[in-house]
């Protein structure tokens, strides 16, 4: 099964997203900042990340950026979900590492499409 | 012998105290310093000093590194006061996430000045200023917490907004707060998620499970 | 605590909430430790047994003389008697596991065979803990005979180092612990009791340490794992962040922090990373770091 880590402080966004993509078939897990992430990621190998940015302890970029340098698994595709779909959200993201970039709020079918397309379940 | 004790390697506590006795100056000038650690040393020994707190901030507003940034907001956390918080408040415009998020927690941990700024952040041209304001919100102990929520979902036009707005009412929410819940789908009519971030919390604060008992 | 629960609203008489309030403000500054309002009660019989002891028959009296004695000494006593020194031999035994399987062999990749390791038990409390590293590496630590390893135990609350110092336990302390390794490392006293034996004693180093004061914290630094477990809940946020970048300070670049079953780094601070070893998930100060 593919297994996707959801990070976000808003717990109705991890709601959502889990929601979304459980009935897609997807393996979700839970995330509520970037320093659990990279907890998680030291435990489970997942097949994509969907960070948030604005995040306590430790924010999405960060995060990220951490993910590339020393994960265990550097090249795991990242979308990272900004508030704004401003120009600057999108060039910090995608060179903190991610591979796509999304605003919010999402519309399920954009979400979902780009999920599967970045877990490789289309191809 | 495998374990050694060395009595000697290590003073005992008490009697190292600082190499040399430093006032509030010489500390100031250490957070210049180039090694790092000389840095984290000097906030730390800063916190509690209100007469420090403004080089403080100038030194969190150049740090690069990131313990050190850490220590320079743990101090001005510990210090707390008007001051610190009228020199965070503008790092919220910040390009930096991180130090963005670094002076969200230490308002959050300053509630008692947060009724002086609060209903002006709330009203800031800027909704992503607007979103951090109610995401100092989230977990600031104040009373007034629900009404400003409250008001966001009332008032403020940006779907992002009142959506972070929802989504900490989920936890504080209260009886109060479930009228203008509810009329907040009619707002945002395009936007499935406001609809279900919604229902989530009405759920929670209602008490109500739903059928599939999640 | 559940058993103090149904008394939660009960004030002792001679307290105040205000009374309170200003208590738990001052002791929160000076130690890190922040009551919430119910553990009121808990907090107000401790304050009156200590107004008893030191003859003073208000708290406003008691008050005074705690914030303007100068050697500190009554505040010491408060302090012992508010710590909650809980703790037992081998007490979530798979970080000794991880430390003599996978932290300790990293550790000394980085070391000349002579050199020292140096492993600090904060807060240690009555000792259980600074002994059962020393038990652990001297039974289950293959390379313990090429390495010189340096264990120190450290505690805000000298009642309990005294007992660490005297090394004497019995029941509930001991109940973890394999018997073989008591029967080969304790005596057993004529009152049924356990004593550690004086060669582990004398190869520990025992200190009072208040890990919140930044001045007491400096010297202790170049070490390469810290047990810190079971203090942080204790803490509220401020001060879990102070103590987690005393902790930094006190690591060498590498060096890992094993904290308790219920306290993570995730909810406190990104100065260390996750590194995840078959028996546990433990905390490392990144290597790179410059110092
Ligand atoms: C529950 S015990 C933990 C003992 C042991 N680490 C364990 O996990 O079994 C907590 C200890 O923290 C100590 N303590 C509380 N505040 C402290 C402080 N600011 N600095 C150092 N030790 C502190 C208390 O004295 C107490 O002995």
């Amino acid at each position: 099964m593919t297994r996707v880590l959801v990070v976000d402080d808003a717990q109705t966004v991890r709601l959502y997203h889990r929601e979304l993509l459980e009935q897609d078939g997807f393996d979700v897990d839970e995330a509520v900042n970037g320093l659990e992430a990279l907890e998680r990621l030291a435990d489970t190998p997942y097949d994509l990340l969907l960070v948030d940015v604005n995040m306590p302890r430790m924010d999405g970029y960060t995060c990220v950026r951490r993910v590339r340098t020393d994960g265990p698994d550097i090249g795991v595709p990242v979308i990272m979900v900004t508030t704004e779909g401003a120009a600057g959200d999108r060039e910090q993201a995608l060179s903190a590492g991610a591979n796509l970039h999304m605003a919010k709020p999402v519309q399920p079918e954009v979400l979902l499409s780009r999920v599967r397309l970045m877990s490789g379940v289309l191809s | 012998m495998p374990l050694i004790r060395r009595d000697d390697a290590a003073p005992a506590p008490g009697q190292e105290r600082r190499e040399i006795p430093r006032d509030r100056e010489g500390l100031i000038a250490q957070l210049d310093d180039k090694r790092p650690v000389a840095r984290r040393r000097a906030s730390r020994e800063l916190a509690g000093d209100a007469g420090a707190v403004d080089a403080l901030c100038d030194a969190l507003e150049r740090e690069q590194d990131e313990g050190c940034r850490h220590a320079m907001l743990t101090a001005l956390l510990v210090t707390g006061g008007q001051r610190v918080q009228e020199r965070l408040l503008p790092l919220l415009r910040s390009e930096d996430a991180a130090l963005r998020n670094g002076a969200i927690e230490v308002l959050q941990g300053m509630p008692k000045l947060a009724a002086g700024y609060m209903d002006e952040l709330l009203a800031d041209p800027d909704s992503d200023v607007r979103i951090f304001a109610v995401n100092i919100l989230e977990s600031l102990r104040h009373e007034r917490v629900p009404d400003w929520l409250r008001g966001v979902l009332e008032r403020d036009d940006h779907v992002n907004v009142c959506a972070a707005a929802v989504d900490v009412l989920t936890e504080v929410g209260d009886d109060h707060c479930l009228d203008a819940l509810r009329q907040l789908p009619a707002r945002f009519p395009g936007e499935p998620f406001i609809a279900f971030a919604v229902r989530t919390a009405e759920r929670r604060i209602t008490g109500e499970e739903r059928g599939d008992g999640r | 605590m559940a058993a103090d629960a149904p008394r939660e609203a009960t004030e002792v008489p001679g307290i105040g909430y205000e009374d309170f309030t200003r208590f738990r403000e001052f002791y929160y500054r000076k130690t890190g430790n922040w009551f919430e309002e119910n553990k009121r009660y808990y907090v107000d019989k401790r304050l009156l047994a200590r107004m008893r002891a030191t003859g003073c028959g208000t708290f406003r009296e008691y008050f005074v003389r705690l914030r303007f004695e100068t050697d500190g000494a009554e505040l010491q006593e408060l302090v012992n008697s508010m710590t909650v020194n809980e703790t037992y031999f081998f007490r979530e035994e798979y970080q000794f596991q991880c430390l003599v399987r996978s932290m300790l062999p990293r550790v000394v990749k980085r070391k000349k065979p002579g050199e020292t390791v140096r492993i600090w038990s904060l807060p240690c409390s009555t000792g259980e803990e600074v002994y059962s590293l020393a038990l652990y590496l001297l039974e289950y630590w293959d390379d313990v005979d090429d390495y010189n390893v340096e264990l120190i135990g450290s505690d805000i609350d000298t009642r309990a180092l005294e007992k660490a110092n005297q090394g004497i336990y019995e029941g509930r302390a001991l109940h973890a612990l394999p018997g073989p390794l008591l029967k080969r490392y304790f005596r057993r006293l004529p009152d049924g009791s356990h004593q550690i034996l004086k060669s582990i004693r004398d190869s520990i180093r025992i200190s009072r340490v208040n890990l919140q004061d930044p001045l007491e914290t400096r010297p202790y630094r170049g070490f390469d794992v810290v047990f810190c477990r079971n203090l942080l809940i204790y803490f509220d946020d401020a001060a879990r962040r102070r103590a987690a970048e005393t902790l930094y300070d006190a690591l060498n670049p590498g060096g890992y922090i094993c904290l308790g079953h219920s306290e993570f780094m995730s909810r406190i601070s990104s100065l260390f990373k996750p590194a995840r070893f078959p028996e546990a998930i433990v905390y490392q100060r990144p290597e790179e770091d410059q110092t």
